[in-house]
């Protein structure tokens, strides 16, 4: 995305983000942020955030969009942080009067009240928070407490957790309590008690003189061990549940000037739970990633396989959104424009799967027949993921161990493609261009859930770009368009985004449905009649200060929406929606 | 030092805390005890539809729990939800009611398969995914009831297909609160298509429906039963004569399901079933 300072389509409400696009998503404000560091008097301090997201609603009979009873729906967050010295307190008001429709991806919210709140100190090399907080350990595939605000997912902890540094080099983490699940009124905490404790170990940092060209070059492995345990209790008449389930995972990382090599291995014992049709099989999950960077250039190459790696504080709850102790990210790049972003996004599959990736980024150098007067830069990235290569065991009525596995083997059934290759360059003082090309292809039955539902094979083009009219005005413009001969057929998009700063921006963009320039679109086989409708929309916005208002009016479509396999439906809207940020 | 080690003996701990299970099947416990005086019973309502591909694992779950506790488990199996419309054939029969419906509009029932367990929150939630059933059956059943529910008489004239029934509502306990009577018409096994991906192919064209919800005998919210408070001992009683709709194929194979419900939270205090033809 080229960046132009503001944006007037990325600080668009919920639904918006969802489906008209993801590009420079708003990051919502850190409640859990680190205190500032200790170096002054220890005076009091007072800082927060605000922000909220309202839209009000009109039916539209095109697109099925319908009209809450209440009209409109209203999402906002407070948050408000005292610190003092090593001393730091927060809490979060939210207010859903009602949500915003679709939202959130989880348990519902409803009404107002504390969603977060916590204390926290250190003291010498201890660090201690009771309350709420967000943790992870390693990239998360033991643990990983988060919330991302504008999907409605919060796994949030209450409990306590314990930092501590005993030497240098040396850093343990111990965490207890339960998640969030849900706000009703204030925020509601999960079944499960989950209780984690992570340690991990710098080499260089604990033994500087025993490594010391390392420390003079650079170089550092990072050694990291965790467990996790889930407590449960097992009332159930029919099996003999495990109240407590573990899991374990060993971690190594190694990074020079040019080089990040990092791999993490997890295990988890025997956990039946809803989404594993209540299987006796312990879970594993491998993934490796190498990075390999040097001015102009850089390499990346990644892989991972999960087998029965869902792990939640409820081993019951049907949702995959809903209170997960675990994070196991996807290897397909996040693509920030709208048609790729919002369309057939891909989603891990944490009960199966293997998955492959790799990039290539390069910059030709100015002056260079590639690179012109001020250079061109290329990326090249591909990702690939596939069934895991299982076996169902016949006969599996003693241990239900449900199915073997060849643990990274891949299976026959593939899930996701994505090959792209981006080209940017820079034309003149005012002008920049960029211009990308996606093959996809995308088992929507897997991923969304549509039974029956054929793969997509979709090419798309996206042109994109700037002009800087003066120093600060400028336009950004895009055009897409995805082809495809599944699901909903064809898509054009235009995008066009003026700044003028330092206050205000302007923008409209159009989905256009067009699904085929044929009489009749053949969909899932069958021969229907062409349905072409746009999805117009257009923002402007305010910025001054610390606070941010921007308003949308116009059409938003219905989609689907997919985390991990588990997918939401998100319904068509058209009405007017108004977002204010704030921090003081 | 002193830290570390605290640390290491916490780690150590943790460590410990797994719990491997080799043969988990459980059902030989046989669901406990009952109490000395009247147990309570439980209602299993099964959301379920025709085109709900995971359902019939659900019920299955249903079934097995059924197979535990006997009696004292009621089930009922009620259609609902867009997988239950009608579809093209072999989809095209409808079997919800207009209950139903209510059902799972008032409590936002929003994806299958799910059920209520005596309407009863259970892990903050009245809608209960089929894996929570058991535990939540065996967090109610047997323990003592505030009531009880009896059908008094139930009489079935197949000239007129019209069942006779009075139904006794006797608490246990004094009581506070407002509770309503409800009573289903239910049908077992019927025979119809059904989407079941435990099979292969997994459209199942003589899948046999268990304990089918076929009509409310007394409106969708029932009626009052014991209106602000009642005392031990006393006997509420209330008689009906009702009519069996066209629907049911066969009244040998119905069942009358009556339960007592709290109205300020739903949740099911007591219910009994019996046989439209005993």
């Amino acid at each position: 995305m080229i960046g132009t300072g503001t944006g007037a389509l990325r600080l668009i409400p919920f639904m918006a983000l969802l489906l008209i696009g993801r590009s420079g998503l708003a990051q919502a404000p850190d409640s859990t942020a680190t205190p500032p560091p200790h170096t002054g008097p220890d005076l009091p301090q007072v800082h927060g955030n605000f922000s909220t997201d309202a839209q009000y609603y009109r039916v539209d009979s095109v697109i099925g969009a319908e009209v809450p009873d209440e009209k409109m729906g209203i999402n906002a967050w407070g948050n408000i942080q005292y610190t003092q010295g090593r001393f730091t307190a927060g809490i979060r008001f939210e207010t859903y009067e009602p949500p915003l429709l679709g939202y959130p991806a989880g348990e519902p919210y409803s009404g107002t009240g504390i969603g977060y709140r916590y204390a926290r100190y250190s003291i010498d090399d201890l660090d201690i928070t009771v309350g709420n907080f967000f943790e992870q350990f390693g990239q998360g595939m033991a643990f990983r407490s988060f919330e991302e605000r504008y999907l409605g997912v919060d796994n949030a902890m209450d409990g306590v957790r314990v930092k501590f540094q005993p030497t240098e080099g040396i850093y343990l983490k111990g965490v207890v309590g339960r998640q969030r699940f849900g706000f009703d009124d204030g925020f509601n905490n999960g079944v499960g008690i989950v209780r984690g404790a992570d340690v991990e170990l710098s080499l260089t940092e604990f033994l500087p003189t025993a490594f010391p060209a390392w420390v003079e070059k650079g170089r550092n492995l990072v050694l990291g061990g965790s467990f996790v345990s889930r407590y449960q209790e097992d009332k159930d008449p029919l099996r003999e549940l495990p109240e407590n389930v573990g899991l374990w995972a060993a971690r190594a990382n190694y990074t020079n000037a040019h080089w990040n090599l990092y791999t993490e291995y997890a295990y988890k014992i025997n956990d039946p739970n809803a989404s594993n049709d209540f299987i006796y099989k312990p879970g594993q999950g491998l993934l490796m990633n190498a990075t390999y960077s040097t001015k102009g250039l850089g390499i990346s190459a990644g892989a991972h396989a999960f087998d029965n790696m869902v792990f939640q504080s409820d081993r019951a709850t049907q949702n995959l959104f809903n209170l997960n102790i675990n994070f196991l990210p996807t290897l397909a790049k996040q693509h920030t424009y709208n048609l790729p972003a919002t369309l057939y996004p891909y989603a891990t599959q944490p009960n199966g799967e293997v998955s492959y990736q790799g990039e290539v980024f390069y910059k030709f150098k100015k002056g260079t027949p590639l690179g012109g007067k001020y250079g061109t830069k290329l990326a090249v990235n591909y990702c690939t993921a596939w069934s895991l290569d299982s076996t169902a065991m016949p006969d599996d009525t003693l241990q239900f161990k449900g199915y073997t596995t060849a643990f990274f083997q891949r299976g026959e059934r593939q899930y996701f493609s994505d090959f792209n290759i981006e080209v940017r360059k820079k034309l003149s003082k005012t002008w920049e261009i960029a211009a990308t090309y996606l093959n996809l292809v995308y088992d929507i039955e897997v991923v969304q859930g549509k039974a029956g539902a054929p793969v997509v094979f979709a090419d798309m083009f996206i042109v994109e770009g700037l002009h800087n009219f003066t120093s600060r005005n400028s336009v950004r413009f895009e055009v897409q368009h995805l082809r495809t001969n599944q699901d909903k057929g064809n898509w054009v998009t235009g995008l066009a985004e003026f700044t003028f700063s330092p206050h205000w921006f302007v923008a409209a963009m159009d989905q256009f449905n067009y699904e085929t320039l044929d009489e009749s679109f053949s969909q899932n086989g069958e021969e229907v009649e062409v349905k072409r409708t746009h999805y117009p929309i257009g923002s402007m916005g305010y910025i001054r200060g610390g606070n941010r208002f921007t308003m949308n009016y116009g059409r938003q479509r219905a989609g689907i929406f997919c985390v991990g396999g588990v997918c939401r439906q998100v319904p068509a809207s058209n009405g007017l929606s108004i977002s204010i940020t704030s921090t003081f | 030092m002193r830290h570390s080690s605290s640390a290491t003996l916490l780690f150590l701990a943790m460590l410990a805390s797994c719990d491997i299970v080799e043969f988990p099947d459980n059902t030989g416990n046989g669901g406990g005890p009952a109490p000395e005086g009247p147990a309570r019973k439980v209602l299993l309502e099964d959301l379920t539809g025709h085109t709900c591909n995971n359902c019939p694992a659900a019920t299955d779950i249903a079934v097995d729990l059924h197979d535990v506790y006997g009696n004292a488990l009621i089930l009922v199996a009620v259609h609902a939800t867009a997988f239950a419309e009608p579809a093209a054939p072999p989809f095209d029969n409808d079997y919800r009611t207009i209950a139903g419906e209510a059902y799972i509009n008032t409590f936002g029932v929003g994806s299958l398969p799910a059920g209520f367990v005596s309407r009863r929150e259970f892990n903050n939630s009245v809608i209960l995914g089929d894996g929570n059933w058991g535990s939540a059956v065996a967090d109610i059943i047997n323990t003592p009831a505030d009531m009880e529910v009896l059908f008094n008489t139930v009489t079935f004239d197949p000239g007129t297909n019209t069942v006779n029934m009075t139904v006794q509502v006797i608490p246990v306990n004094d009581l506070t609160g407002d509770h309503n009577l409800t009573i289903y018409l239910t049908e077992d096994s019927v025979v119809s298509a059904q989407i079941d991906n435990q099979q292969s192919p997994p459209d199942v064209l003589n899948y046999v429906h268990r304990h089918m919800l076929r009509d409310n005998i007394n409106g969708t919210w029932g009626e009052p039963v014991i209106s602000g408070a009642a005392a031990a001992g006393d006997t509420l009683t209330l008689s009906y004569n009702y009519v069996l709709p066209a629907a049911v194929i066969d009244p040998a194979k119905c069942s009358l399901v009556a339960y007592v419900y709290r109205t300020d939270n739903y949740e099911v205090l007591q219910a009994e079933e019996v046989k439209v033809q005993p």
